[in-house]
């Protein structure tokens, strides 16, 4: 399977250079932590060469959400920033992204990865149509329809959740999704700010390809601080 | 009237006697009065404890206390834990980072205020308004890492915040510490002996409420700024590279103030092999932070040599490395750390405890002391083993080592008797902490009048202690929030202050409520009989030169004690005994206090 997906990358990258291509192979085949869609800056011009030649459209680079996750210190101040977003507050038991410590050693930062077709989300959701959407722009599991999602009562989607990304908002119950910020995510900027010291930041935005720790999709939580504490701390065991 | 933000409004107040936990409303004037932490615990502890009360009697109570700026953007990850200390007997308070404050705050408490004796050992869960009183029957006697784990599984939470304390708290040593996140500490004064002695083993906190804030617009604009100083301020990126442990040796080349076996000098060349850069060589795997902390200053590792190979700890930071290492003459990184690790675990305070150990070294070497009164330990300088041991046989009384050394150094003088008292280093009874004032004067200042005794984190003049006083209450980190900055320092604060609570505090008020809460902790302490005969550094450090290192023949002297004497109490309004003067305690708006401290004013 792991390398059925290596294998999809390879293909992806091969074909960035045409976007729809890529994106359909990248999307309906293979994973998907699909989250940044940034306008590249239009190229510096002036005036009298804009004239003389037709202006290119802004090339759109996809980037997606991945965390570095030795990097992090456990800072929570992507849960900050993801909060004041959200609700316009600090308030990190909202976030749509957490940092769980595990034995007090390590932070693991938890992030969506915008699972590939069928995502586990979407295919756990009961309700006809389904509640769960992607954005038609870029293929990214962005929100719910608030018309037809069940709410607090369900939850079936945060059963479902491999890598326990998905939780419940602390007064409603409903489930809170990562719109990526709309292509721009607050949570990489405020990892970059904090990491202004020696420290590389542990939340970046990246082109899709080898190096992008996408093999933590489906890996549960604490088997991930496992993981990190084993990379970390080896020859520790169980945390002590 | 309810406050306007920056505050919930109401304490939880627990009494273990009775089982119950209601909120407390407190109204906004006391809260502008005493701002929250230190302050605020200061005023309860006040109140509620008559003069000379059982500092571990059931109604004896501890406050752990959170201010304004917890929980918002501010980056405030401290809590102020208030108590009368069973150490010191005075005032005693002890603060602490990590991320139990902000979580707590968030579940919607100002602070929590205990009083009561469980009669088994019990729990406190918080989770938002949800208050239980748990059984901790089966955590009693665990070490604090062990503590943690278990009410993290028994909760099924991994997000739950634990304040806890080990075996030390719980046989009531007098410098047993409450830990947090499993390395952090409120260490000093002994706050894990007052949750000992009410059966309170820990206190498990969960929180998804928000800060409400007066004025977001100004309040972010301020905070943000406050934040981009700690990002920027060039001298906080050596802090994030090394931590403390950067001081280590630049406090033995440079200042020449690096406690040193005992107090005897401050030269001490093996600090090399327990310095930063070896740290970063052979141990250091990863830094931590506290919430929205950009200096992440906790550097945490594991050890891959020796007799320890395999230990994860925290460290070394420049008290735990000073007091336990160069104090020690430990000069093996793995024997350094597995210390710290053990009085963590333990829930020992590391300062006093290396005080502590390097007291009796001291002592044994001078004969004042034998093998024997230490249970046969050959204990001699350096020797880790021998140290784990008694450690371990301190945090629970065992033996008549465990008897004695859990004393700390003054109580200890008073048992053995002999030339002992000059060896022993403390202020009011606290232990000295790792920076001599010899080497380093202004340090001085800090220990000879902080409010808890011979504290080194209480400020280097008597401006600076009014700054921190602040900083306690806030209750924001001294990194952060607390090096000089100037006469900028109060817009910092009030900048953010102002906009978060709905206040139109000025500089000046800003400065009356420091000098009210630093005046009200001290008038505690006059209660207890504290006064300018106690503001005075130890014998040793005002007769015995400095024999070695940068500061070869520094000391402090009497002429030098009294000057900081009289600028401080001048500083503050006291009088030349050093108890607040009825005027200044007019002033300040604290005259309740007028009758309890006359009898102590000179005719």
């Amino acid at each position: 399977m792991e390398e059925k997906e290596k294998q999809d990358f390879g293909t992806g990258e091969e074909k960035e250079s045409n976007r729809r291509d890529f994106l359909r192979s990248a999307f309906t085949t293979t994973a998907g932590g699909l989250i940044v869609l940034t306008g590249i800056a239009t190229p510096r011009q002036n005036v009298a060469t804009a004239q003389e030649k037709p202006k290119e459209p802004p090339k759109e680079v996809y980037k997606y959400l991945f965390a570095t996750r030795r990097n992090c210190t456990g800072c929570r101040a992507c849960e900050y920033a993801c909060s004041l977003r959200l609700e316009k507050v600090v308030r990190p038991s909202v976030a749509a992204l957490h940092v769980k410590r595990y034995w007090s050693i390590v932070d693991v930062p938890v992030i969506c990865w915008q699972c590939d077709d069928p995502a586990p989300c979407i295919k756990a959701c009961p309700t006809t149509p389904v509640a769960i959407k992607r954005d038609p722009k870029h293929n990214g599991i962005t929100y719910i329809d608030k018309k037809t999602c069940l709410g607090g009562k369900c939850n079936k989607c945060i059963e479902a959740c491999p890598p326990q990304f998905l939780r419940r908002h602390p007064d409603t119950g409903w489930p809170i999704f990562c719109d990526t910020c709309e292509g721009d995510p607050e949570c990489v900027k405020a990892c970059k700010e904090q990491a202004s010291g020696d420290l590389a930041p542990c939340l970046r935005e990246e082109k899709l390809g080898f190096g992008v720790n996408m093999a933590y999709k489906d890996v549960k939580v604490a088997d991930a601080a496992k993981d990190l504490l084993m990379e970390l701390f080896y020859p520790s065991k169980g945390g002590r | 009237m309810k406050p306007k933000g920056g505050y919930f409004g109401s304490i939880l107040e627990v009494n273990l006697t009775n089982k119950t936990a209601k909120p407390r409303e407190i109204s906004e004037e006391t809260y502008r009065k005493y701002i929250g932490g230190s302050g605020l615990g200061a005023f309860f502890l006040w109140n509620s404890l008559k003069a000379k009360a059982n500092p571990l009697g059931a109604e004896a109570p501890i406050f752990f206390g959170l201010g304004p700026l917890n929980g918002t953007y501010c980056t405030a990850p401290r809590m102020s834990v208030v108590f009368k200390s069973p150490h010191t007997g005075i005032f005693g308070d002890s603060q602490v980072g990590g991320s139990f404050s902000n979580e707590l705050k968030w579940a919607g408490w100002d602070g929590i205020l205990v009083t009561g004796r469980s009669r088994l050992p019990v729990y406190l869960y918080i989770g938002n308004d949800k208050v239980e009183i748990k059984d901790a029957r089966s955590i009693w006697g665990k070490d604090t890492y062990a503590t943690e784990q278990a009410i993290l599984t028994e909760l099924k939470d991994q997000d739950v915040k634990v304040a806890c304390i080990g075996p030390a708290g719980e046989h009531q040593v007098t410098y047993g510490c409450i830990i947090v996140d499993r390395f952090r500490a409120a260490g000093r004064a002994g706050g894990g002996a007052v949750m000992g002695s009410k059966n309170l083993k820990a206190i498990a906190v969960k929180g998804t409420k928000v800060v409400p804030i007066a004025r977001d617009e100004p309040f972010m604009k301020a905070a943000k700024a406050s934040h981009k100083l700690a990002v920027e301020k060039e001298a906080w990126q050596n802090i994030k590279r090394w931590g403390t442990a950067g001081l280590l040796e630049s406090k033995n080349w440079g200042t020449g103030s690096l406690v040193t076996r005992n107090y005897q000098t401050t030269w001490w060349p093996d600090i090399a092999q327990i310095g930063a850069e070896e740290a970063e060589r052979r141990f250091w795997k990863r830094h931590t932070s506290c919430p929205n902390c950009p200096i992440h200053c906790m550097k945490i590792g594991v050890v891959r040599w020796g007799p320890y190979a395999g230990l994860v700890a925290e460290g070394p930071e420049y008290e735990t490395g000073t007091m336990l290492g160069s104090n020690c003459d430990v000069a093996e990184l793995g024997g350094l750390l597995k210390g710290i690790e053990a009085c963590d675990a333990l829930g020992l305070d590391t300062i006093t405890m290396g005080n502590v150990l390097g007291y009796a070294m001291e002592l044994i070497d001078r004969s004042i002391i034998t093998h024997a009164d230490l249970d046969g330990i050959k204990l001699e300088w350096g020797d880790v083993p021998a140290m784990l041991e008694l450690i371990k046989r301190t945090a629970y009384k065992r033996g008549k080592a465990g008897q004695l050394l859990s004393l700390g150094v003054k109580r200890m003088a008073e048992k053995i008797g002999k030339d002992a008292d000059f060896y022993a280093i403390h202020v009011k009874g606290l232990e000295l902490a790792a920076h001599d004032p010899r080497g380093d004067k202004p340090r001085g200042v800090s220990y000879s009048f902080g409010p808890t005794g011979g504290d080194h984190h209480s400020g280097d003049n008597p401006q600076t202690q009014a700054r921190w006083a602040m900083i306690n209450s806030l209750v924001m980190c001294t990194f952060v929030a607390g090096y000089p900055w100037g006469p900028q320092t109060p817009p910092i604060f009030t900048n953010m202050l102002n906009p978060l609570c709905g206040w139109d505090m000025k500089d000046e008020e800003f400065w009356d409520t420091a000098k009210r809460i630093i005046t009200l902790e001290r008038c505690f302490s006059v209660r207890e009989g504290i006064s300018r005969k106690d503001d005075v550094l130890p014998k040793r450090l005002m007769t015995e030169k400095l024999p070695d290192g940068p500061k070869k023949g520094a000391v402090v002297t009497a002429e030098e004690m009294k000057k900081m004497q009289d600028d401080f109490y001048k500083f503050f309004g006291w009088d030349d005994n050093g108890i607040p003067t009825a005027e200044t305690l007019n002033k300040l708006k604290i005259d309740f206090a007028e009758a309890q401290i006359k009898p102590f004013r000179k005719a």
